[in-house]
């Protein structure tokens, strides 16, 4: 595997805001990966950085193994979708398809034919001849993908492509971008703070905050060991339980803070008498059969028809599970979970113990 | 279905400006119209007596109307293409630059506006003096009017810049467009509107300027219209009647223009470019 897009210690300030700290990634040839992160943690600003619509204040960027570092947007050879599609209005959309291949000097009857396959692809061939606000939102969204593909470049850069999208729609078009990736066998790099998106689209999931990448690796790897608590909240609906916990004196089990002295074993052991946090996804937590290892007193209860979704009166604590429950708001209902999906974070520093 | 409340009292009013305001223009053609009795007739007629529209063809003649025309014409060509082609690439660095001295620049450009041309001219004249401008002045008029009318120019199309999302621009540079090509191929296309708009106002206004010629241009045969028509009122002027024509004839072209074009206008002002 060659890297496609090589990031060495990228910095960027606004003024005296760090927005990006030292960044390090390496996205293989025909690789898609997902930059994820909560809004303001710098991945649109690492995305635009990487097409040339940022100067980065210190730091390498190499695409395809050539040095872009201060070469302007025009010489990268890389494609964009952005979030609000950013279709040239007074262009058809024919002209917004070829608007890349005139400015490259390839001939009218070219174009026109690329055009003509792409939006076969795409299936957009009913709609060259309009204008950009004759088009739905889907359609929009398809002709800024359209427009991208057609040059063949060496990445796409995705910018929130699918946040102003209904929901059914989106679903769709995720399928559809992942698909288009395969087929090209592109590499592409796909900015959300939807972690659903990057976890079922991409490759390779790369967490950031606060301008720092927080942790990248696989999306399930991600899931299951996630280094610190902020990944762990993040990747994952509804979010993980954090329940502050302390180890018991044989370091074999857990007791939770503030619901009584139960006691829920642990599959390796930690130092005793150690506080730690506990998380706890709600997908696996389940409702007791036997004897409990801890209690939830029910605050709320919504049911979706295919889940359940229970939650402690604080909120502090919520559990998904997949049978019907006939419960009511101030019911006990014992809980247990697997040892092994137990993740046990330092109260302190947040990261994983 | 309520009904939107309407402030007839508002609409009162500004009928009754508008009313005042143009009053003097029914007057002009009304005047222009009627015989030299007629004119001091007391009380005055609404409508001509006995129309007499040969002052037309006469004064147009008899003043050597068409020089001075094509002079209004040629200053105001002259002006609006300076404003124009200065103004946009000005008002399109405002738009697009946000820094403290784009700040600065800014309230420099208000600045202008706040200057009267009357104030102005004695230091420009004696500039203009100073570099030999005025043995062209119908340029040193042209550079002192387009000083005058580009704050205007620069605010508007600013504003219109503006709407035009910046991403597109960006789109356009990672599509592979240099900076220069994206402002021609994108962002000006969809800025056509208000700058057609800004333009065209840009020439109306100058085709009327008064002050600028009337100090610089001493040659009769280089003076636009407006001080041709100064020229006709002495202190004992009394042909009233052909001073109106020679107005009539000045405005009613830029007025014709206006009422053709104010729907194009009105929507260019008031509406952003991209829709």
């Amino acid at each position: 595997m060659t890297a496609q897009i090589e990031l060495r210690n990228i910095d960027k300030y606004y003024g005296s805001f760090h927005a990006l700290k030292g960044v390090r990634l390496t996205i293989e040839k025909g690789t898609f990966v997902a930059l994820v992160g909560p809004s303001g943690c710098g991945k649109s600003t690492l995305l635009r950085s990487i097409a040339g619509l940022e100067t980065i204040t210190s730091g390498d960027i190499a695409i395809a193994g050539q040095n872009m570092t201060g070469v302007p947007p025009r010489r990268r050879d890389v494609a964009m979708v952005f979030q609000s599609y950013a279709l040239y209005p007074h262009m058809t959309v024919e002209e917004n398809l070829t608007y890349s291949l005139r400015l490259h000097g390839v001939g009218k009857a070219e174009a026109r034919l690329k055009a003509g396959e792409v939006a076969a692809t795409i299936g957009l061939s009913q709609l060259l001849g309009r204008y950009p606000r004759q088009l739905s939102g889907g359609q929009r969204q398809r002709v800024a993908m359209g427009r991208a593909i057609i040059r063949n470049p060496k990445a796409f850069l995705f910018d929130e492509p699918l946040s102003n999208l209904d929901a059914a729609l989106r679903v769709q078009m995720r399928k559809e971008i992942r698909a288009l990736h395969d087929r090209l066998g592109a590499t592409s790099v796909y900015v959300t703070h939807d972690q659903i998106e990057a976890m079922t689209m991409a490759d390779w999931v790369v967490v950031m905050r606060d301008g720092v990448i927080e942790q990248q690796g696989r999306p399930l790897d991600l899931y299951d060991k996630p280094v610190n608590r902020f990944v762990a909240g993040f990747i994952g609906s509804p979010a993980m339980n954090f329940l502050p916990a302390t180890v018991t004196p044989d370091g074999q089990g857990l007791t939770l803070d503030g619901y009584g002295a139960d006691r829920i074993p642990l599959a390796s052991p930690a130092a005793p008498g150690q506080a730690v946090i506990a998380g706890m996804r709600p997908e696996h937590l389940r409702m007791a059969q036997g004897p409990a290892s801890f209690h939830l007193e029910v605050g709320t209860i919504e049911s979706t028809g295919s889940a359940t979704y229970l939650a402690s009166a604080d909120g502090a604590l919520q559990l998904v599970q997949s049978e019907r429950a006939d419960l009511r708001p101030g019911d006990r209902v014992g809980l247990e979970i697997d040892p092994a999906r137990i993740h046990l974070f330092d109260p302190e520093t947040s990261a994983r113990i | 279905m309520t009904r939107p409340y309407t402030p007839w009292l508002l609409l009162l009013v500004a009928l009754a400006l508008a009313a005042v305001y143009l009053f003097p223009l029914y007057w002009m053609y009304v005047t222009s119209l009627k015989g030299s009795s007629e004119i001091f007739a007391n009380p005055p007629t609404f409508w001509p007596v006995a129309p007499d529209p040969g002052v037309y063809p006469a004064v147009w003649a008899r003043r050597n109307m068409p020089v001075f025309l094509s002079n209004s014409v040629i200053i105001a060509a002259g002006v609006t293409a300076i404003t124009v082609i200065l103004g946009t690439g000005c008002a399109y660095v405002l738009a697009r630059y946000r820094n403290v001295w784009i700040d600065i620049g800014l309230f420099c450009v208000l600045m202008l506006q706040v200057l009267p041309a009357s104030v102005m001219v004695t230091p420009l004249f004696v500039g203009f003096n100073q570099v030999g401008l005025l043995s062209y002045p119908r340029t040193a008029v042209v550079l002192a009017a387009a000083a005058k009318a580009m704050p205007f120019f620069v605010v508007l199309v600013r504003a219109t810049f503006m709407s035009v999302p910046r991403e597109l621009e960006e789109a356009a540079l990672v599509d592979g467009n240099s900076r220069v090509g994206a402002f021609f191929t994108i962002v000006l296309p969809l800025a056509r509107n208000g700058i057609l708009v800004c333009a065209i106002l840009t020439f109306m206004s100058s085709f009327g300027e008064y002050i600028y010629s009337k100090s610089i241009i001493q040659d009769p045969n280089l003076q636009p219209a407006s001080v041709g028509l100064s020229g006709f009122l002495g202190p004992n002027s009394t042909d009233w009647n052909s001073i109106m024509a020679y107005a009539a004839i000045y405005v009613t072209p830029i007025l014709a223009a206006f009422v053709i074009l104010q729907r194009r206008i009105v929507a260019g002002l008031t509406s952003g470019a991209l829709k």
